[in-house]
């Protein structure tokens, strides 16, 4: 893995599931038919690490010569569109975080 | 057993370059008489050599001699039809390889930039 | 020394020797009807040109050089031309040995030769380029 990336994507998308349950608090109820937006951020996350790995086996598959191009390019692509995204959420959530701790009681 | 994807990347772009001075070594010599074409060990084998080397030298490990592994180059066994000069190179056999050293070096650079990026994303504030 | 610029190297000697083997041919080509200026005496001699690889050690890059210029000894042909003022008493003259055919056949092999060598030079300029701008600031 590389050594960077791996854990901080792992923690990455643990940290937003936990940040975003304690913004929304855990008593949010999911809409009739429909998913919490607390779940569903956690899924972008988690698929965000999914991503990751499966870049990094396709890419580590075709530096040893047997490998396709096209999913490779793809995996790589969805790979830094999911990380810029989860990078983004983290940046909202830790900003809200910071408005509500600096918000008068 | 996941190693490093940079120094994978590494590897074989060092084992890319070794393989383009040995198809330019054929190309130049298409026509000396007694020339044998030259070509290098497969990279899973280079990979398996530095495995074994990375078992056998923990020691030296420490030290810090860390140089690339040499990769070997041989002589090409099969050759075709000889012609009397006993020269086997075949001029499009090596430009084909010449490509296909250059599409594997391009997919070894964007792999390396996509991940430095996404690196760089993380890390950055 | 790294194998890309190593590439530059050899592929840069196989232009060299084969822009040598050109100019052979076509100093055989021009010469091809000169005869020699007094009755009897030979014409101009075919001249040939053989190469050699240069390997430092049997891992090493596989340089090519010019092993030798030299002139080729088939038989001259005569032709009879009683006017030349080069023919003997029977009115025969004697022929540069250079067929006009094997040579015009070696320069496009010789042709062909270097534009391999210049694909090859690109190529590696730009795999060499390709490496450096990996460091270049991406956004």
């Amino acid at each position: 893995m590389i050594p960077a990336l791996g854990p901080i994507g792992a923690k990455l998308a643990q940290g937003i599931g936990e940040g975003v349950g304690a913004l929304l608090g855990n008593t949010a109820q999911p809409a009739p038919g429909g998913t919490s937006f607390a779940s569903m951020i956690g899924e972008a996350a988690t698929r965000t690490v999914d991503n990751l790995q499966q870049a990094e086996q396709l890419s580590a598959k075709a530096l040893q010569g047997d490998g396709d191009m096209r999913a490779v390019v793809d995996a790589v692509m969805s790979a830094e569109q999911s990380l810029q995204a989860a990078v983004a959420i983290r940046d909202k959530i830790v900003t809200a975080y910071l408005e509500i701790s600096r918000m008068a009681i | 057993m996941q190693v490093n994807l940079f120094d994978l990347a590494t590897k074989q772009s060092q084992w890319l370059s070794v393989r383009q001075s040995a198809i330019a070594g054929n190309i130049a010599n298409v026509n000396t008489p007694g020339f044998h074409a030259l070509e290098v060990e497969p990279f899973d084998k280079v990979l398996d050599g530095t495995r074994v080397a990375i078992k056998a030298t923990q020691v030296s490990h420490l030290s810090g001699d860390a140089g690339p592994e040499p990769v070997s180059i041989r002589e090409r066994a099969d050759g075709p039809a000889v012609l009397p000069s006993k020269n086997n190179v075949v001029l499009e056999n090596e430009l084909m390889d010449a490509g296909e050293v250059r599409r594997a070096f391009e997919l070894n650079a964007g792999i390396v930039k996509a991940f430095n990026r996404m690196t760089m994303l993380v890390s950055k504030g | 020394m790294d194998a890309l610029s190593t590439a530059l190297k050899v592929a840069a000697s196989g232009l060299t020797a084969q822009s040598e083997r050109l100019r052979v041919v076509s100093e055989n080509l021009a010469n091809a009807q000169s005869t020699g200026p007094t009755p009897g005496s030979d014409p101009y001699q075919r001249k040939t040109i053989s190469f050699a690889a240069e390997l430092d050690h049997p891992n090493g890059p596989a340089f090519v050089e010019i092993a030798a210029v030299g002139r080729d000894d088939t038989a001259f042909p005569t032709e009879y031309q009683p006017g030349n003022e080069a023919a003997n008493d029977a009115g025969y003259v004697k022929m540069p040995n250079v067929n006009v055919l094997i040579e015009m056949a070696d320069m496009r092999e010789a042709n062909r030769s270097y534009q391999a060598n210049l694909q090859v030079i690109k190529q590696a300029r730009e795999l060499i380029s390709m490496t450096i701008d990996l460091m270049r600031n991406q956004s």
